[in-house]
């Protein structure tokens, strides 16, 4: 065995030394916050065709001349990470759009309620302007503000505490028909609150019966055609109904203006009145078809896209259990023939000639290749279609990648790899079958693309800024810059790698990136062709 | 000698399987028929089964008969079972000892297809070996 432990700096902080302790399954959520990440980096040599070790300062370009390391510039890829989990499995088509129209609901209540506090801020400015600034308004032509923009303001605010408490406790539990009440409720109370301000400001004298406008079109794009019309049939009710009561004189007309003539001249004769209230009405109705009606456009092409990538998820699970069931399928005559042909090297039917023996071990070595091969495909399928990941447990991150070390050790002495390992604890959260996977992956990766002779080193540093890092590093021969981003594609190998190792399935790093993409790890790899390839894996923090 | 039951429709694999084990000096029987094996158990008690999970007309046949075996007959209930699979269907990476349950997966150890065949002789024999230094007690984990 060529392992080499050069230094042991296991740092144990106190949550890292109840690593075994607390290997209770942990919410999958807890590992997708990314603000603190862990930091696992691993740098090996992924591929590469020559079994000559590199001389000091030079290395073995691609097309074979040795040429000196120093000139050769290193490239960096990232395995982009999805930015949010689609993969969630939507119900039936009839329902896709109710569902989005629901979660749109949910998710924008505490908008809402973020914009009632920029109104109720506007009018407590404007209330104070009315205290402070007293003899200004006058000079303007205006009524001093007194009192209505505070009341207002503080119903808002009463009202707006009350809806954030109740859209917290839906946020904890969705609830649709709760949201729908909450967001229905929002909208009279606020649609109330400014038929006040209307009133207050002038109902027929000034442009503030179009503030209504805003909750016409909010109402357009969140709710559908009938809904965002009744909320047009609220609007104009109240309207209307402030301007009755003060035309016939129940309310006493207010307005901004000090000037009575204005609002006098618009109610002196009531076809002047109802004009311009049937006016508004009008641009109303206008503006809510226009908006609904676009809306509908916009949410039809949403369901459709929704319903398009549900059935694509459909099509992608079929494919996967297709594949499953294939393989295993292929596997049990597969495990008869490989059986068979062990029988035959291992004398059970007798001497073979020698020309026979050598056809057989042929057999035999290939039904291994195929092993290994079948063995990763099934990992890959399954990762692929796990609906509900295993649990995942808390995980110390230098035991792992010491168990991945010990796992290939064999191949490392076979190739006569030294692999170098200075591991510090590190408690992640995980599937522990699935990091041994990765790491498993990368590190034999590292070994396989080595030159015969070359070390590996394998790196975790448990107290780095940011978090813990952990190294491999070797003296391989990297990978092309162009080919970087296509290194984790399923079955693609490059013909470096095929030469180096006709044993490659092409699936390893796939496998990687599907752990790495469940886990919401950041993989990044760095690499130069002639000095190796170094993989950083970033883990989210687990607290 | 121990006397061996290897429950599996795959004949070729089978037979291969019963050649390594009878040049261990193993008296070894094949049953391929999953309806049959209870029965022949029952005929003659083996010292040990092996048992394949997926069967023609059941594809979780071997766990049934493996329950079986454990629970409703009290001749059976002590005898080592080795499982061999192919199929996986409750963990993403492949069965292993350590998903051994009672419940579930009520067998002394596992081993997945494909198979060495100088380990599973060797399987075996650690298998045979507990149950002779443990016979009251079913070994839970072959090393």
């Amino acid at each position: 065995m060529l392992y080499r432990k050069t230094v042991r700096a296991f740092h144990r902080s106190p949550s890292s030394r109840n690593c075994r302790e607390a290997r209770a399954p942990v919410t999958w959520q807890v590992l997708l916050v990314r603000d603190h990440p862990l930091v696992f980096q691993v740098t090996c040599p992924l591929e590469g065709r020559a079994a000559i070790p590199p001389m000091e300062g030079t290395s073995l370009h691609s097309d074979g001349m040795r040429i000196s390391t120093d000139s050769i510039p290193r490239f960096s890829y990232e395995l982009p990470l999805p930015v949010a989990d689609q993969s969630a499995p939507l119900p039936a088509a009839e329902g896709v759009a109710a569902v989005l129209q629901e979660a749109l609901l949910i998710g924008n209540l505490l908008w809402f309620a973020r914009l009632r506090w920029m109104a109720i801020s506007v009018l407590a400015v404007f209330g104070v302007a009315g205290l402070i600034v007293h003899d200004l308004f006058p000079s303007l032509g205006l009524r001093p503000p007194i009192g209505w923009p505070f009341l207002i303001a503080a119903i808002l605010l009463l009202a707006n505490l009350v809806f954030l408490g109740h859209a917290h406790r839906i946020a904890r539990n969705p609830s649709p028909r709760a949201a729908t009440w909450n967001l229905w409720t929002q909208i009279v109370v606020d649609l109330l609150a400014l038929t006040m301000v209307v009133h207050f400001l002038g109902s027929l004298e000034t442009v503030t019966p179009f503030l209504y406008l805003a909750h016409i079109v909010l109402a357009c794009i969140f709710f559908s055609r009938r809904q965002s019309l009744v909320v047009v049939a609220i609007a104009s009710g109240f309207y209307v109904a402030c301007v009755g009561l003060e035309h016939w004189q129940i309310v006493s007309a207010a307005g901004i203006y000090l000037d009575p003539g204005l609002r006098q001249g618009m109610a002196s004769h009531p076809a002047y009145l109802w004009l311009t209230v049937w006016s508004a009405l009008g641009i109303y109705f206008v503006v809510w078809f226009l908006a609904s009606h676009l809306s509908g456009l916009v949410r039809e092409q949403e369901a459709e896209l929704a319903q398009a990538n549900r059935l694509l998820t459909i099509a992608q699970q079929e494919k996967t259990r297709h594949m499953l069931r294939t393989t295993h399928e292929l596997k049990a005559p597969f495990a008869a023939i490989a059986a068979n042909a062990q029988l035959l090297l291992g004398g059970h039917c007798g001497i073979l000639p020698d020309a026979a023996t050598e056809v057989v071990r042929r057999i035999a070595i290939r039904c291994r290749r195929l092993a290994v091969e079948i063995q990763e495909m099934l990992q890959l399928a399954n990762l692929q279609s796990a609906d509900t990941p295993p649990p995942s447990v808390s995980l110390d991150l230098a035991e792992t990648a010491q168990w991945a070390i010990a796992r290939v050790g064999a191949v490392a002495q076979e190739r006569r790899v030294t692999v170098d390992e200075q591991l510090a604890s590190a408690c992640v959260v995980a599937v522990e079958d699935h990091l041994k996977m990765l790491l498993t992956n990368l590190i034999s990766n590292a070994i396989v693309y080595s030159a015969e002779g070359g070390i590996v080193r394998v790196r975790c540093d448990a107290m780095p800024p940011g978090g813990p890092v952990v190294t491999i590093e070797d003296e391989g021969i990297g990978i092309p810059q162009e080919k970087l981003p296509r290194i984790f594609d399923e079955y693609y190998r490059t013909e470096e790698a095929i030469r180096h190792n006709k044993d490659s399935t092409g699936l390893g790093l796939a496998i990687v990136r599907h752990v790495a993409v469940n886990h919401g790890i950041r993989v990044c790899v760095d690499s130069a062709p002639g000095r190796g390839t170094r993989f950083t894996l970033r883990f989210p923090f687990t607290g | 000698m121990s006397y061996l039951l290897i429950v599996d429709d795959d004949e070729d694999f089978a037979t291969a399987v019963a050649t390594v084990l009878r040049s261990g000096g193993h008296d070894v029987r094949i049953e391929s028929e999953l309806s049959a094996a209870i029965r022949t158990m029952t005929e003659r008690r083996p010292d040990l089964v092996v048992l394949d999970v997926m069967f023609p007309e059941n594809s979780t046949g071997g766990f049934e008969i493996a329950r079986e075996m454990r629970w409703n007959h009290d001749t059976l209930k002590d005898v080592p079972i080795l499982m061999l699979t192919a199929v996986n269907t409750r963990f993403p990476l492949g069965f292993s000892s350590k998903d051994i349950d009672e419940d579930w997966l009520p067998v002394t150890d596992f081993l997945e297809k494909p198979v060495d065949l100088d380990v599973l002789a060797e399987r075996v024999a650690a298998i045979l070996k507990n149950r002779r230094s443990a016979p009251a007690s079913v070994p839970r984990h072959a090393p």
